[in-house]
């Protein structure tokens, strides 16, 4: 049995998960594309996050805040420039595919290739008998769920979340009855990419900052993601919990191997059950 | 009588086989190493980008096709440093493993295909490098396999030697080119080519007249399987050297953006032509010793090259249009392309 930390390291690295294959998965249910960039939202928002801290002395609740809103913007700002006047799912993927290589070269390019630290933010320990916690970690988790459950909130309970729903479900049907998916994928977007760089701040003064931290984060989510199933959002955050504790857990026990078995384990899962734990049947 | 020549068809083709033809005469005019060695370089992509096309062209977008240079580059650099092979058997073996890998993992994978397609051959790359870094008794973790050039050849009283200089190794990588480009081509003109473009077209279609979808699928990233590893294991040797990090994701998402750019509407000439001017660039972006923008202009190049030459036609087709259009000045018309 690993100790308490490795358990609490696995519920950390969930969090992340769980909130950036939510947004993929919102993203991909409305416009039909998985966004491969987004792993590179979550690095541009822990340097939002790390030069609001450092340069402008912004507190860190609201720097995240701003964080969303700003990477929200150059969301729907993508997706109007360039996602929409390409034509063919396949070249949506390449385009996204390759603002990857755009936003890590811009990155390196602006703020350098080394590693930034920011100082804890929330510093001090939270002690249960033989560990303890730090807030910071403890911030990350209340940010998820807070999150979570607006979520939950939005999707289920308002107006908008109602017709998000509707257009995942029957696009056209759903522009029958008044909805605009046009305008509505420009929402899910903006959400999306918000969720991305919100996690990507809120982990900044937990790891070091530099232009290729998006990378793992994306993959795991990916794999999430295809754990789930494709377009479930509880498979969504199902998928994320799995995949986080066991890829802590695994490591503690097989090191660097961790991630060779989790790969397996997914292209298990794909064997046996190909459209994921909650996913419907494939189309 | 005289027989009718389409010279609109002719002369093209003229000039592509004059260019053709001064190229394989560069050794004649400079054997400058850094100049070969940039052709060898850019032959090697140009295989890996074709072994991508292919696969594209059946519908699916492999997200790794740089592991299966990895696989080539380890398996012949295993069996020469190692073992003690001559290069020639561990070169086709590299091509064999690889090959074998290839269809172990489509047969798997295939089978569903599409974005989960993408997202296995992703992890498939980091699998390769996790276990080219870990299994340090065989691979020599990070600090890499040292390989070296292949033995002397001796034809008669004539002989072939690589280590004096490039000129062979240009030569050899050539051939490789070439003959993957003929069988491409080939195949790309053949039933198993039009094929691979129905079941991309329309899957449903193409199930209901009897085709089975994965044999087709597994036949064309098998193939792409086996170029990719005879092409990774000319790069293991012509770098001298193979490491867990020079084949990793990365690479792969170039080899992609090198076909875009070339263009996929043939399987030969877009890939050819993405992997020589995308490499050359990048070279020379690369002497320019800013960090980062190597990728920032290879992005850019992607967005607008489908943004302005839209579905996938990329610059071969420009080539076309260039004849069409400022030579012959012909009225405009629609190319019909596969979709995706």
């Amino acid at each position: 049995m690993p100790p308490a930390g490795i358990w609490i390291d696995g519920l950390i690295q969930s969090c992340t998960y769980m909130t950036m294959a939510f947004g993929m998965v919102l993203v991909f249910s409305i416009l039909g594309i998985l966004n491969w960039t987004h792993g590179q939202f979550y690095m541009l928002g822990a340097f939002v996050v790390y030069y609001a801290i450092t340069a402008a002395g912004i507190p860190f609740f609201i720097s995240i805040g701003i964080t969303g809103l700003i990477i929200a913007g150059l969301g729907i700002l993508i997706k109007k420039i360039i996602i929409d006047q390409v034509q063919g799912d396949l070249y949506i993927s390449v385009v996204t595919i390759s603002l990857i290589f755009f936003f890590e070269g811009a990155a390196s390019m602006i703020f350098g290739m080394q590693d930034k630290g920011l100082a804890m933010v929330l510093p001090g320990v939270i002690n249960l008998g033989s560990f303890s916690v730090s807030y910071q970690k403890i911030a990350v988790v209340i940010f998820t769920l807070v999150v979570m459950i607006g979520m939950y909130i939005v999707l289920n309970y308002t107006k908008v979340g109602l017709a998000i729903r509707a257009a995942a479900q029957q696009p056209d049907a759903a522009s029958l009855y008044g909805v605009s998916v046009e305008r509505l994928s420009f929402i899910v977007m903006g959400i999306g990419c918000a969720l991305a760089a919100m996690a990507g701040g809120i982990m900044a003064p937990l790891y070091t900052v530099n232009p290729f931290i998006g990378g793992i984060p994306m993959i795991m989510s990916l794999l999430a993601i295809v754990i789930g199933g494709i377009g479930s959002l509880t498979g969504a955050i199902v998928g994320g919990l799995i995949l986080g504790f066991l890829n802590s857990v695994v490591a503690y026990h097989l090191s660097y191997f961790s991630e060779v078995v989790l790969f397996v384990l997914v292209i298990i899962i794909l064997l046996v059950r190909p459209q994921g734990l909650f996913g419907a049947s494939l189309k | 009588m005289m027989p009718f020549i389409d010279y609109k068809n002719v002369i093209p083709k003229t000039v592509i086989g004059l260019l053709v033809f001064l190229i394989v005469l560069i050794p004649v005019f400079t054997t400058n190493v850094a100049t070969l060695s940039m052709l060898i370089l850019s032959g090697i992509w140009a295989i890996a980008v074709m072994g991508f096309t292919l696969v594209l062209r059946t519908g699916q977008f492999s997200l790794g096709q740089a592991a299966f240079m990895a696989i080539g580059g380890y398996t012949s650099a295993i069996f020469t440093v190692k073992l003690g092979w001559p290069f020639w058997p561990s070169f086709f073996l590299a091509g064999v493993v690889s090959g074998i890998v290839a269809l172990l993992v489509g047969m798997v994978v295939l089978r569903v295909g599409g974005i989960y397609f993408s997202i296995i051959t992703l992890a498939l790359s980091e699998i390769v490098r996790i276990i080219a870094q870990q299994w340090e008794s065989v691979t020599r973790g990070t600090r890499g396999l040292i390989t070296s050039m292949p033995d002397p050849i001796s034809l008669g009283g004539f002989e072939i030697n690589f280590f004096a200089s490039t000129v062979p190794y240009f030569y050899l990588t050539l051939c490789l080119v070439a003959l993957t480009a003929l069988i491409f081509w080939r195949i790309g003109e053949s039933r198993l080519g039009r094929s691979f473009a129905g079941i991309a077209l329309n899957p449903v279609l193409a199930e209901h007249q009897g085709m089975y979808l994965m044999k087709y699928r597994v036949i064309a990233f098998t193939v792409a399987g086996v170029f990719t590893g005879l092409a990774g294991s000319l790069y293991a040797h012509s770098l001298t050297v193979i490491t867990p990090y020079m084949l990793g994701l990365w690479q792969s998402i170039q080899i992609m953006i090198m076909s875009i750019v070339g263009g996929i509407s043939s399987l030969a000439g877009g890939p050819i032509i993405g992997a020589i001017l995308l490499y050359t660039f990048g070279t020379y972006l690369i002497r320019l010793e800013i960090y980062g923008i190597q990728q920032l202009l290879f992005g850019a190049v992607v967005v607008l090259v489908l943004l302005f030459l839209p579905k996938g036609t990329g610059l071969v087709d420009l080539w076309e249009r260039f004849w069409r259009k400022v030579v012959w000045r012909e009225e405009e018309y629609e190319p019909d392309t596969p979709d995706d």
